[in-house]
């Protein structure tokens, strides 16, 4: 069995990058051995691949519901733990209570989405990565990694298509 | 009389927008852009040094030294007194909340409505929401005078078996102030970071460290951009309401007190709008302000967005006096007694300069000026016009906390509140905002280089009929 490679291939443009990466579907190399590195947001729809999965939503949802519940211990459970009767008025009052569930649902979905993007990203990554400074210069990278018989053939593609350098990608200290 | 008609040519040659004018349509390498953030970073002149030597002192002095004074000799060296317990300090908070107020809105809301002046100096005005909120966060303390106790305010039983009680506004205000707080800097932070792994890339010896550690591992994978920009949209549409709520909820502190002056129904709105107005205007000095005295700045700050701030601080300007004139007309015309004493010592009264200061700064001056788009896009005239309108809000919100408790339902209180200390510590307060300011903007990139970028990607101009025109393609 070949051994497996990771190249890094820089393209100084979009669309010669979106190309390149049909080209590579074209011969055999899938989606998941691919991926794109940019210095701006590109969507799906633009580099024409399959969408990325987030569980940031569904973790703001959980913690806007964690939040809404804690708002509801502090307005409703500790006046009930420790009850202060005044002049035969109700413990829980209205208004008040939806103040502290608006805010603690709030702070709940927001502190929960910024930690999502931790999570998923897995924030902070101190280790060497693939990765090379003229990126964040507006440069589009393509990380793929093929057998190593293909390193030519593709080498080649993509050179054709435009790829200012493509080498091997090496892990280094960001 | 004979009428001559312009040649045909030389109209359409007037009447043509320069497209190089518009950042958007100007674009330059991203490599170039960030090594133009870069170098206004790094680049800081002896003046920068002695503004900020002075400003440490003002600090050390105004702020470390007389705040020091007043836990150790307490709040009795403050011209609070009797009627008037709310005096500058509070001002001082809802002030400072109020600019705070403008981080937000021209981050989160103009984003979401996709207003395309905002991105060159979002991160601006986000740096703006969290000092501003650090300096009110420090106003309050003052106020508390104790603040070794000020953990009283947590939910944590204290020493008399009570939890602090959430009927009351100032629990509200707690929570809502704690929130926007966290809230707003975590909205800061997760737009900063491709620009401090930019920064990062660029930088060596210390800080290299600083902006790795920052930057947190980002490179810009799909999956990093695509939780980032879930991340951003999911703030942009959550912090709104809670921009909203912190000063509803501080206008509460006030409006839920049957006080001549202060029970009102529009208090909410009235305040919001009043944030805005003061937060707006703040956004024009900061941002004329990094235009002059920064390098570079010129390429991203452009007269076509002082023209946009000045737009909006017209129209923010329109809706407040709409407001104030809602909350004057229902105060006057309900015809309480203490209330018409009130609003004539507003008006007549030993402060009445700073009532009509109030109107001029931020009706007759805005109104006046603004709609001239010349005006509008000379930084000159926007600085000054927003200086105005700042000592405009602070000065209205000097009228409805202790010149408003001087007048109540017990004449034999009523006693005209004279600062003391507190101007000190205002002195204090706004130096270190400042002071912080100009740290910040040499360590974090102030322009966020990857947004203004993307626009550029996604603008283009289009033939139609014999013009140009600009277009936006959707590609967020």
């Amino acid at each position: 069995m070949s051994e497996t490679k990771t190249f890094l291939a820089l393209f100084s443009d979009i669309d010669p990058a979106v190309e390149a990466m049909d080209r590579m579907r074209e011969h055999g190399v899938s989606d998941e051995e691919m991926n794109v590195i940019s210095g701006i947001p590109f969507t799906e729809h633009i580099l024409g691949r399959p969408r990325v999965w987030s569980n940031v939503p569904r973790l703001a949802l959980g913690g806007a519901i964690a939040g809404c519940l804690f708002g509801i211990f502090l307005a409703v459970g500790i006046t009930n733990l420790y009850p202060l009767n005044v002049g035969g008025q109700g413990l829980v009052s209205g208004a008040p209570t939806v103040v502290l569930l608006f805010e603690m649902t709030m702070l709940g979905l927001l502190a929960s989405t910024f930690i999502g993007v931790f999570l998923d990203s897995t924030f902070p990554s101190y280790r060497p990565k693939e990765y090379i400074s003229e990126i964040s210069d507006g440069k589009i990278a393509i990380l793929y990694s093929i057998p190593e018989e293909k390193e030519n053939e593709l080498k080649e593609i993509l050179s054709h298509l435009g790829a200012e350098s493509i080498a091997p990608a090496e892990r280094r200290q960001l | 009389m004979v009428a001559t008609a312009e040649p045909l040519e030389q109209a359409h040659t007037t009447e043509a927008e320069d497209p190089h004018e518009h950042l958007m349509l100007d674009p330059k390498p991203r490599g170039e852009m960030n090594g133009m953030v870069m170098e206004a970073m790094h680049t800081t002149s002896w003046k920068f040094w002695v503004v900020a030597g002075l400003l440490g002192l003002i600090v050390l002095t105004c702020l470390l030294i007389s705040w020091g004074y007043l836990i150790s000799e307490g709040l009795g060296v403050a011209g609070v007194n009797r009627p008037s317990f709310w005096g500058i300090f509070l001002v001082n908070t809802v002030y400072w909340i109020g600019i705070s107020h403008a981080g937000t809105f021209v981050s989160a809301l103009l984003r979401v409505m996709k207003a395309e002046f905002r991105r060159p100096f979002t991160r601006a005005a986000e740096l703006m929401t969290t000092f501003g909120l650090i300096q009110a966060a420090l106003s309050i303390f003052m106020h508390m005078g104790r603040v070794w106790v000020s953990y009283w305010m947590f939910p944590y039983p204290n020493a008399r078996g009570l939890w602090p009680n959430y009927h009351s506004p100032l629990g509200w205000d707690f929570l809502a102030i704690n929130t926007y707080l966290m809230a707003s800097t975590m909205y800061l932070f997760l737009p900063l970071i491709p620009d401090l792994a930019m920064a990062r890339d660029r930088s060596t010896g210390w800080r290299k460290v600083f902006y790795r550690l920052l930057s947190l591992g980002f490179r810009g994978t799909e999956g990093e951009w695509t939780h980032l920009r879930t991340a951003m949209n999911i703030f942009a549409w959550g912090i709104i309401p809670v921009m909203f709520s912190v000063h509803t909820i501080v206008a509460w502190d006030f409006a839920v007190a049957t006080r001549p002056g202060w029970s009102s129904t529009v208090f909410g709105p009235y305040f919001v709008v009043g944030a805005l107005q003061s937060g707006i205007a703040a956004v024009a000095m900061v941002i004329v302000t990094i235009r002059a005295t920064m390098k570079n700045m010129k390429y991203f700050i452009r007269p076509e967005h002082l023209d946009a701030i000045g737009k909006l601080m017209l129209i923010v300007s329109m809706i407040w006096a709409y407001f104030f004139f809602n909350d004057y007309m229902v105060q006057w015309y309900g015809g309480d007694k203490f209330t018409q004493m009130l609003l004539e010592f507003h008006e007549k009264g030993p402060m009445g300069w700073m009532w009509f200061g109030m109107l001029i700064f931020n009706v007759a001056i805005p109104f006046l000026t603004l709609w001239n788009k010349k005006i509008r896009r000379n930084p000159g005239m926007l600085f000054t016009i927003g200086l105005l309108i700042n000592v405009g809000m602070w000065f209205e919100r000097y009228i409805i906390i202790p010149v408003s408790l001087t007048i109540n339902r017990m004449p034999f209180t009523w006693k005209l509140y004279v600062p003391r200390i507190e101007i000190l510590l205002s002195i204090g307060t706004l130096a270190f905002f400042v002071l912080i300011y100009m740290v910040a903007s040499r360590l974090i990139p102030l322009v966020p280089v990857w947004e203004v970028q993307e626009g550029q990607e996604a603008h283009g101009l289009r033939k139609v009929g014999k013009a140009r025109v600009k277009t936006v393609s959707d590609i967020e």
